[in-house]
């Protein structure tokens, strides 16, 4: 009952996208656009309601160019305590090969490419590759990402999507005039899958509360399949 | 003595009150929420010459006041390719 009512939520939200943009969902780290020597730093929460496990997520970009950009994410255990609580650091290169600016928004796409670097000396690197999308017009912004993870040597495959709607809440019209505060509702499905495992597919719903150098946001992301866990997500982010 | 009070107060006056600013704005497209077009105000700022910059996102616009008349345009272009955004049309504003 419970994923019946999270993929209602999340069918009435996509059917509401009649206008469309924002700033990156709270899954994915992928689709925010950096500038030139622009840095965006993201800490991320993630509290395992089922399981009691708390990890803290920690992702920096780093803008080559205006096209170009590097992003990094390490991930961290911070209980159960126990050996390996810190994860692999992924690394990858994004590249906007198409990008279409009008008065009303961005279409944007790019291409990534990259590593999953080992950070323990018993398991092996990924290599990973795939591509990010983003649409923005008026008050909606949609980014879509996939990945695909080949695992090298005894590392398993793996791979992921997320699919990001937001909306901005408020204001309703912008100032004429200079930078202020934004709230904006976010809207998830993403998925999640290991080779010899079946793809788990997760529905999110945050909310953002947008300032000109940094973010904060907060979610909550719900299984529909496989192991039906739910997570609390509190996150924020600063450019630098 | 009062023609030279007179000078020092005329001197004054030029003195704190230099030629007016030029006034620029741009139509930029593609910018988004005030965290993503942030960069582009500051960026704008770092500029020699710039003044001060302010983005309209109501608008998608940026207006920048220059400190003298000699304002690289192409400099500018770049600034705003460089912070993600598309320059569309650059208008120079009469001064006031």
């Amino acid at each position: 009952m419970r994923n019946k009512l999270w993929s209602v939520l999340f069918l009435l939200a996509v059917s509401l996208s009649a206008h469309t943009a924002y700033a990156m969902g709270l899954r994915s780290f992928v689709a925010l656009p950096v500038d030139k020597g622009g840095k965006v730093v993201r800490l991320q929460y993630q509290r395992n309601t089922d399981t009691s496990t708390d990890v803290l997520v920690t992702n920096a970009a780093y803008g080559i160019s205006g096209k170009q950009t590097l992003l990094f994410g390490l991930p961290y255990r911070l209980s159960p305590a126990g050996s390996d609580r810190t994860g692999d650091l992924s690394t990858l290169y994004r590249h906007i090969v198409w990008q279409d600016d009008t008065a009303a928004g961005t279409s944007r796409l790019g291409l990534l490419g990259g590593l999953v670097i080992p950070t323990e000396s018993d398991r092996d690197a990924r290599l990973q590759a795939g591509a990010v999308a983003t649409f923005y017009k008026g008050r909606t912004e949609w980014d879509i990402d996939a990945l695909w993870i080949q695992g090298i040597d005894d590392a398993t495959n793996r791979a992921r999507y997320d699919i990001a709607w937001q909306y901005r809440l408020s204001p309703a019209v912008y100032p004429d005039w200079g930078i202020g505060q934004e709230w904006a509702l976010d809207l998830e499905l993403g998925g999640r899958w290991e080779e010899g495992n079946t793809m788990v597919h997760q529905a999110t719903l945050g909310l953002q509360s947008v300032h000109r150098q940094w973010v904060f946001e907060a979610g909550v992301v719900q299984d529909l399949n496989g192991p039906d866990d739910t997570q609390l997500i509190f996150s924020t982010r600063f450019h630098f | 003595m009062r023609k030279l009070l007179l000078t020092c107060f005329l001197l004054v006056l030029v003195w704190a009150n230099p030629l007016p600013a030029e006034q620029i704005e741009i139509d930029v497209h593609g910018m988004t929420c005030a965290f993503c077009v942030d960069s582009l105000q500051r960026n704008l700022r770092k500029l020699p010459d710039v003044e001060s910059a302010e983005v309209s996102l109501k608008r998608k616009k940026v207006r920048i006041e220059t400190t003298g008349d000699t304002v690289d345009i192409e400099r500018i272009k770049e600034t705003v390719l460089d912070s993600g955004f598309t320059p569309v049309k650059i208008t120079p504003l009469d001064a006031q």
